[in-house]
C-alpha cells in the first residue's frame, strides 16, 4: 500500500527546512502581535500608528535610548539563550528567574569581597561564581528530570521561588552579605574591581548585550557542528530513537539543563556587576520570565533568540515613551509581548496538529493491517 | 446455554476502507440472544475494525447493521451503548487516577447535577461484582489495581449501562490462566441471563471452549462460520492462516559451514510493564543464514529484538555476538544492524533531515566528525551515495525525513543499519505498512545479506514473508519457543498452530 506521507505546506520551503520553520514563524507571530495590539490600542482610543511610532522613537531615537535597549536585552538574551538550548532538546528548563537569583548571589558574593587581584580577574571569578551557582541551582531539577522522570516545568519554577526567597535571606542582617543599616534589605556594594566597565557615556550600557549575543551565535554553532549539539536536537526530535541510536539519554538531559542553568545564572552576574552593583530581592523581578518568552517567540533559535530579545526589550523601553504621548499605558508592551508569544504558539500548534493529522490518517491504515486483533 | 434464534446483532455487507487498506470487505456476520459468537483471525485479519465499527467508533463506508433485526445507524459510542451494546477493549479506556466507582459512573449524567450518586452507585456495583463473581474495591483507584481487576472493571462498566450484547477484544491476553477460568465462568452467566457476547480472540483453544458459533476472518473477508460443536482446531487454523497461495520461496545458495555469530543462552527479559516476555530462551544464529521468527504480535518478538542490541535488560541468561557480551546498547551499525519494528517512533528522527537520519550511529566518526566538529560536506556525501545505492526515493538529503513515503523512510533506515555490513542483522516487522515493491526491495536486501555472510535475524507477523526469506524458522508463543522447522517445505498449518500454543507432534 502506498502512502506518501506529505509535510504540512504551511511557512515550509523544501531546502530551507528547519531555518524556514524556526525563522518565519517568529516573524509572523511578531507581526500578528503587534497587528493585535494596534487594535487594543485603538479601542483604548489612540491612534495605533502614533503609539507605535513613539515607541519606536522612546526604542531608538537617540544613542542613550538605544542603550537602553541594549541593557534591557543583555539577561534576556543570556537567559534566552539558556532556555532556547533546553527547547531544542524537548525540555522546559524555565527557572531562568531562579537561576539568575542564584547566579547573582554567587557572582555577588565574590564581587565584594576585595581580593587582591587585578579588575579582569576579579571579574572572571565573579562570572565563574555565578556559572557554578546557577548549575548548582539547576542540579535537583536536572536530576530529577534525568533520573526520576519529575516534570522539569514543576520543580525549575519552584526552584524560582526558593531561589528569590533564600537571596532575600542573604542580604537580610545579620548574614554578612547584607549591608548593614540599609533603609531596604540589600548586600553591599560590589569592589571597584569587579565593576564591569561602562561602554557609553551618558548610559549604563555594560558588556552583557554582546556577550549574550556571542553566547547565542556560539549556542547556534554548537547545536549545529558539535556532537553534543546533534545529541541535543536527536532528543529533541525523538528521544525513544535517541536511545537506539546510542546515546546516553539521561547523561545529555542533565547537560543540557546545566547550560541552561549556568547560562541563567551567568545572566544574573551581568545584572548586578553590568548594572545593579548589589543584590537585593526583585532585582530582575520577572525577567527569567521574560526569557522564557524570547526563547518561546525564537522557537528554540538561538540566533532567533537575538532578534526576540531586543525586539522585546525595545518594546519596553519604548513602552515609556508611547505612554507619556499618547496616553496608552505602558504595560500594553506586556500585552503585545504576550500576543506575540501566543501567535507563534499558535502557529506552532496548527503546524503540528496537521502533522498529526497527517500521521494518523497513515496510523489507522497501519493499524488496520497489522495491530488488529 | 440459553439461546433461541432470534437475533440480537446482524451485519450485513460491511465494508470499510483506510487509505490504501480494505479492512473489512463485504463483512456478513449475526449473532443471536443468549450466544457466545467467537470471533478469529489472524492480527490485521479485521477484526477489531468490524467491532469498532460495530461501537460507532468506524463509520462504514457501506453495509448495514440491524440491532435487534431493526436497522440502526450507530454514530457514536453514546449511541451503540444506548443501543444496549457495550465493548471492552483490548487497550482498557479507563481513567487510572480515578477509581473503580468514578470510572463506572463516567459519562452517565447524575440523577440530580451537580451531585454524583456515589452512594446507589456503589451499591448496584458491587451488587454486579457479586453477581458475576467479579470482585473489584469500588474505592481503589485504577493504577492500583492489577491488570486483571482492570479488565473485570472494564466488563463491570458495560454491564452497568446494562449492555444486552458486550464486545470481548482479546480479553484473555491480560490474563491468568487462573483468572481466565473466573472470565469464563462470568461470560456462561451472561449468556445465560439471555445476552449476546461476541468474543474476539486469536487463541483457538479458548474460542473453541467458550463459544457456541465461530466466525473467521481473514484478510477483511468472513472465511466461514461454523457451530464450535462442529469446529476442529486443525480445520479452524486452516481457516484462519491457510491462505490459497503457492508459497514462493527465493532460491540462495546453501549454507557455508556453521559458524555461530549469536547466540542467546536461557535469556529472560521482562516487558515494560514489568511482566516475563521472554523465559528460558535459546537461539543460535549461524553467519549466512536467515532465522525467521513466526508468531502472533505481542509475544516477545519486541523484548527478543530489544535484548539483543542492548536496549532492553535481560533478567537472566546471557546473549554473545561473535563472542562479544551484549551488555549495553550496541550503537556500531558495522557490528549489528538493526532494523526497529516502529521506524518512526524509534528507527528515525522525522523532524531531522535524510541525511541526518543516516548518520546517527555514526556522527562521531570520521569522516562525519573531524576533532569534534561535524563535517556536513562528509554527511551530504554520504547522503548522496546512499540515496543512489538503496534507491531513496527523495529530492534531496536535505529533506526532513518526515517528507518520505512509508517505504522510502524505511530505505533510509535500512541503508543506514545494513550499509556497513554488520555481521548481525536484526530486521523486526520491517515490511509493515509498506506496499508491495518496497516489502520486495527489503526481502532482497536482507536475502543479499544473507549471501554476503551475515547472520540474519527475521521477526516478522506475516507468516508468508517468514516462509519465503527464512533458512530456519522459530515460533515464538509466550516469550517462549513452540517449536523449530526448516525454512525448505515448511508447512503453513503447522506453524499456523504452534503460533497458537499448539506443539506439534511432526516437525519439519
Amino acid at each position: 500500500m502506498k502512502k506518501p506521507k506529505k509535510r504540512s505546506e504551511f511557512i515550509y520551503f523544501p531546502g530551507l527546512g528547519e531555518l524556514a520553520l524556526s525563522g518565519l514563524r517568529p516573524l509572523i507571530g511578531i507581526f500578528l502581535g503587534l497587528l493585535a495590539g494596534a487594535v487594543l490600542i485603538a479601542l483604548s482610543g489612540a491612534n495605533p500608528l502614533d503609539a507605535y511610532s513613539a515607541m519606536l522613537q522612546g526604542a531608538l531615537g537617540s544613542p542613550q535610548s538605544v542603550a537602553n535597549v541594549l541593557v534591557r536585552a543583555s539577561p534576556l538574551l543570556i537567559a534566552g539563550a539558556g532556555v532556547a538550548i533546553g527547547i531544542k532538546a524537548g525540555l522546559w528548563n524555565i527557572g531562568a528567574e531562579g537561576y539568575m537569583y542564584a547566579g547573582a548571589i554567587g557572582a555577588g558574593a565574590v564581587g565584594i569581597a576585595l581580593l587582591p587581584v587585578p579588575p579582569i580577574v576579579h571579574v572572571l571569578l565573579a562570572i565563574l561564581a555565578s556559572v557554578v551557582a546557577g548549575t548548582i541551582w539547576g542540579l535537583i531539577p536536572a536530576y530529577l528530570r534525568a533520573y526520576r522522570g519529575v516534570n522539569e516545568v514543576v520543580t525549575t519554577i519552584m526552584m524560582n521561588y526558593v531561589a528569590i526567597y533564600f537571596v532575600s535571606w542573604m542580604v537580610h542582617e545579620p548574614q554578612s552579605l547584607a549591608e548593614p543599616g540599609s533603609f531596604f534589605p540589600m548586600s553591599k556594594i560590589i569592589a571597584p574591581t569587579a565593576k564591569l566597565p561602562f561602554l557609553m557615556r551618558g548610559s549604563s550600557l555594560h558588556p552583557g548585550f554582546l556577550v549574550g549575543i556571542v553566547a547565542c551565535i556560539l549556542l547556534f554553532l554548537i547545536l549545529r557542528f558539535t556532537h553534543f549539539g546533534f545529541r541535543t536536537r536527536m532528543l529533541g526530535v525523538n528521544p525513544d530513537g535517541s536511545r537506539y541510536a546510542g546515546i546516553n539519554v539521561k547523561r545529555q538531559m542533565l547537560l543540557v539543563l546545566f547550560v541552561g542553568a549556568a547560562m541563567g545564572g551567568l545572566a544574573g552576574a551581568f545584572e548586578i556587576l553590568g548594572l545593579k552593583q548589589r543584590v537585593f530581592m526583585d532585582f530582575v523581578a520577572g525577567v527569567g520570565y521574560e526569557a522564557v518568552a524570547v526563547a518561546l517567540l525564537a522557537g528554540g533559535n538561538p540566533l532567533g533568540v537575538i532578534a526576540s530579545a531586543l525586539f522585546f526589550s525595545a518594546l519596553k523601553a519604548g513602552g515609556a515613551t508611547m505612554s507619556i504621548q499618547t496616553g496608552v499605558g505602558a504595560p500594553m508592551t506586556i500585552v503585545i509581548e504576550a500576543l506575540c508569544v501566543l501567535f507563534v504558539i499558535a502557529i506552532g500548534y496548527g503546524e503540528r496538529k496537521r502533522l498529526e493529522r497527517a500521521a494518523k490518517t497513515e496510523e489507522e491504515g497501519e493499524e488496520v493491517n497489522n495491530n488488529d486483533g | 446455554m440459553a439461546q433461541d434464534n432470534e437475533l440480537a446483532l446482524r451485519m450485513e455487507g460491511i465494508t470499510k476502507r483506510f487509505p490504501g487498506v480494505l479492512a473489512n470487505d463485504n463483512i456478513n456476520l449475526d449473532c443471536r440472544k443468549g450466544e457466545v459468537l467467537g470471533l478469529l483471525g489472524e492480527n490485521g485479519a479485521g477484526k477489531t475494525t468490524l467491532m469498532n465499527v460495530h461501537y460507532g467508533l468506524y463509520q462504514p463506508d457501506s453495509g448495514k447493521i440491524f440491532i435487534n433485526e431493526e436497522e440502526v445507524k450507530i454514530e457514536s459510542p453514546a449511541k451503540a451503548i444506548d443501543l444496549g451494546i457495550g465493548m471492552v477493549h483490548q487497550h482498557f479506556k479507563l481513567v487510572d487516577a480515578l477509581t473503580a466507582l468514578e470510572n463506572v459512573i463516567l459519562g452517565i449524567p447524575p440523577e440530580h447535577p451537580p451531585v454524583l450518586d456515589l452512594a446507589p452507585a456503589r451499591e448496584r456495583l458491587l451488587k454486579l461484582c457479586e453477581g458475576y463473581e467479579l470482585y473489584v474495591d469500588p474505592s481503589v483507584e485504577v493504577w492500583r489495581m492489577p491488570v486483571g481487576k482492570q479488565q473485570w472493571l472494564e466488563i463491570l462498566k458495560a454491564l452497568y449501562r446494562d449492555a444486552r450484547l458486550l464486545v470481548l477484544d482479546e480479553p484473555s491476553s491480560v490474563l491468568t490462566p487462573a483468572e481466565g477460568e473466573q472470565l469464563f465462568k462470568a461470560v456462561r452467566r451472561l449468556s445465560e441471563e439471555g445476552r449476546s457476547i461476541i468474543f474476539i480472540s486469536h487463541k483457538l483453544g479458548e474460542v473453541l471452549e467458550i463459544t457456541d458459533r465461530i466466525t473467521v476472518i481473514r484478510d477483511g473477508h468472513v472465511v466461514g462460520t461454523v457451530p464450535t460443536e462442529e469446529a476442529t482446531q486443525r480445520e479452524l487454523a486452516r481457516m484462519m492462516v491457510g491462505r490459497p497461495v503457492v508459497m514462493e520461496r527465493k532460491p540462495r545458495p546453501a549454507l557455508p559451514e556453521k559458524q555461530p555469530v549469536l547466540v542467546m543462552e536461557d535469556v529472560s527479559a521482562n516487558d515494560d510493564r514489568g511482566l516475563p516476555a521472554l523465559k528460558d530462551f535459546s537461539l543460535i544464529i549461524n553467519a549466512g543464514e536467515i532465522v525467521g521468527v513466526a508468531g502472533v504480535d505481542g509475544n516477545g518478538q519486541r523484548e527478543l529484538a530489544e535484548c539483543i542490541v542492548g536496549l532492553r535488560e535481560v533478567t537472566g541468561g546471557s546473549i554473545r555476538i561473535q563472542d562479544h557480551i551484549v551488555d549495553r546498547v550496541i550503537d556500531d551499525p558495522s557490528f549489528v544492524g538493526f532494523i526497529p519494528e516502529d521506524r518512526q517512533k524509534t528507527g528515525l528522527f522525522l523532524d531531522l533531515t535524510v541525511a541526518e537520519n543516516l548518520v546517527i550511529k555514526d556522527f562521531t566518526r570520521p569522516p562525519y566528525s573531524k576533532r569534534g566538529v561535524l563535517q556536513y560536506d562528509a554527511i551530504r556525501k554520504h547522503a548522496r551515495n546512499m540515496i543512489r545505492e538503496y534507491d531513496i526515493r527523495t529530492p534531496s538529503g536535505e529533506v526532513l525525513v518526515s517528507n518520505l513515503s512509508g517505504g522510502n523512510q524505511q530505505k533510509v533506515v535500512v541503508a543506514r543499519e545494513l550499509n556497513a555490513e554488520p555481521v548481525l542483522d536484526i530486521a523486526s516487522q520491517a515490511t509493515r505498512g509498506l506496499d508491495l515493491g518496497a516489502v520486495e526491495s527489503v526481502h532482497d536486501t536482507l536475502l543479499e545479506e544473507r549471501n554476503r555472510g551475515a547472520a540474519v535475524l527475521f521477526i516478522s507477523t506475516e507468516l508468508q514473508e517468514v516462509m519465503s526469506l527464512s533458512d530456519r524458522i522459530i515460533v515464538l508463543f509466550r516469550g517462549e519457543i513452540m517449536g523449530e522447522v526448516e525454512g525448505e517445505g515448511a508447512d503453513v498449518s503447522t506453524i499456523g498452530q504452534m503460533m497458537l500454543g499448539q506443539v506439534s507432534e511432526v516437525t519439519g
